[in-house]
């Protein structure tokens, strides 16, 4: 079969499923709709035909039940991936996360594994709502005992999924809705990617840096790496060379890449589709300044969703998001030029 | 010898939903597919439809990404040899 072919990111995790079921029997999906309907979001699709209802089992809504039940299915030699279908949905089952999957192995004094995948859909953009609409990324990365990545691409979105299902810790897994490459939801265009044919894997810990530039240092992940990319070509026109670094990961996070970016660059702006406060721009910003406060010759700047909810409205919710706009006037202010957006 | 990439008349229940679109190519224009690749997805209301390359070759793409199409259609065409 050709490796030329681009394929969106829903297809590249079912495809990483898919092939590690073949390697593992071990491996099996359990969800909402994961099933017949092959996942909201598609991340599952064509698993129930190939792999029958054993391996691919759809639950009842009850997620503090089936992601309990991944966890004591981990704990007893199986690898779960287990889909929460919304991570905003996390309010009922985070017993199920936080004090099952996350602690266990230290619980046990490492005698017990827990090689379980918890595999959520994350993001904004598209007006559904508060509730269904967050990233949630350091509500997840804050809890010690979870691993947590957050691919912007097919390519490493199959590669981290292979990392995850074969990684003997709990790996929280977060898909953004808007990267999928869904027929009903527009994607990023560099979301699809060329996608190898055979497993491989991306490892944790290790930040891309997506494009490389010497003036700032644009951090980010997910669905925002497309929009700091977008605004890099429009400053590129006004002289200015970002560097842009996706994290893929946030637990554990490559701070190594962000720091010598910062030593280079000397200006550094961090952008999350995530709440602002207490978050991954603040753990970004810490790490650079408790290495060497020196490396900034400019105050940093964050690029969060201010502390609100996300709202429904179109107008409101485009507001609070980060876009290719906000993110290069927030670049322009680390450099002193023009003025930076209200 | 072109094959075209037809979309079969029963594919889907044109009596209920009229057209559908072409949610997306798997390749680019140009690109050489094996036969049985799926080369594109067609989604009408909410569900997608996988379609396979007829023949191996280079991929034309006629009918782009988001393009409206009904049962029957020819979206494309694969150049043997």
């Amino acid at each position: 079969m050709s490796s030329n072919r681009i394929m969106t990111v829903s297809r590249a995790i079912s495809e990483a499923i898919a092939q590690e079921m073949r390697a593992d029997p071990r491996v099996f999906v359990m969800g909402e709709d994961i099933a017949k309907y092959g996942g909201i979001f598609g991340s599952t699709a064509g698993l129930l035909a190939e792999f029958g209802e054993e391996r691919v089992r759809d639950t009842p809504i009850s997620e503090t039940g089936f992601i309990g039940a991944g966890v004591g299915a981990a704990m007893s030699g199986m690898r779960p991936i287990v889909e929460l279908m919304f991570v905003d949905f996390f309010g009922v089952c985070m017993d199920s996360i936080y004090n099952l999957a996350a602690k266990n192995i230290y619980f046990s004094g490492g005698h017990y594994k827990v090689p379980m995948v918890i595999m959520t859909a994350t993001g904004g953009g598209y007006s559904d709502a508060g509730q269904h609409s967050q990233t949630l990324h350091a509500t997840f990365a804050h809890l010690p005992g979870l691993k947590v990545v957050a691919p912007s691409n097919a390519y490493d979105a199959k590669g981290l999924m292979i990392s995850a299902i074969r990684d003997d810790s709990p790996v929280v897994f977060m898909f953004h809705k808007g990267l999928q490459g869904l027929a009903w939801m527009a994607s990023p265009e560099a979301a699809a990617t060329e996608l190898p044919e055979e497993a491989y894997t991306v490892p944790f810990g290790e930040a891309k840096v997506v494009r490389p530039g010497k003036d700032v240092t644009i951090v980010t992940l997910s669905m925002m790496v497309h929009r700091a990319l977008e605004a890099a070509k429009a400053l590129e026109k006004e002289g200015i060379d970002a560097e842009v670094i996706d994290l893929r990961t946030l637990v554990p996070l490559d701070r190594k890449t962000v720091i010598q970016s910062v030593a280079k660059t000397g200006r550094l702006v961090v952008v999350d589709e995530d709440y602002k406060s207490f978050g991954l721009t603040a753990e970004i910003l810490a790490s650079v300044v408790e290495e060497d406060p020196a490396y900034l010759k400019a105050a940093p700047r964050r690029l969060a969703v201010p502390d609100v909810p996300i709202p429904y409205s179109r107008p409101m919710e485009q507001f609070v998001l980060p876009d290719a706009e906000t993110i290069a006037a927030a670049v322009r202010g680390t450099l002193g030029k023009a003025r930076e957006a209200a | 010898m072109a094959t075209e990439i037809t979309l079969a008349p029963d594919l889907w229940d044109a009596t209920v939903n009229p057209e559908g679109i072409v949610a997306n190519w798997f390749f680019q224009e140009g690109a050489s597919v094996g036969k049985g690749a799926t080369v594109a997805e067609i989604m009408v209301e909410k569900t997608t439809i996988d379609i396979a390359a007829p023949a191996a070759g280079r991929l034309h793409i006629s009918v782009a990404k988001d393009g409206v199409v009904k049962p029957g259609a020819v979206i494309g065409t694969i150049e043997e040899g």
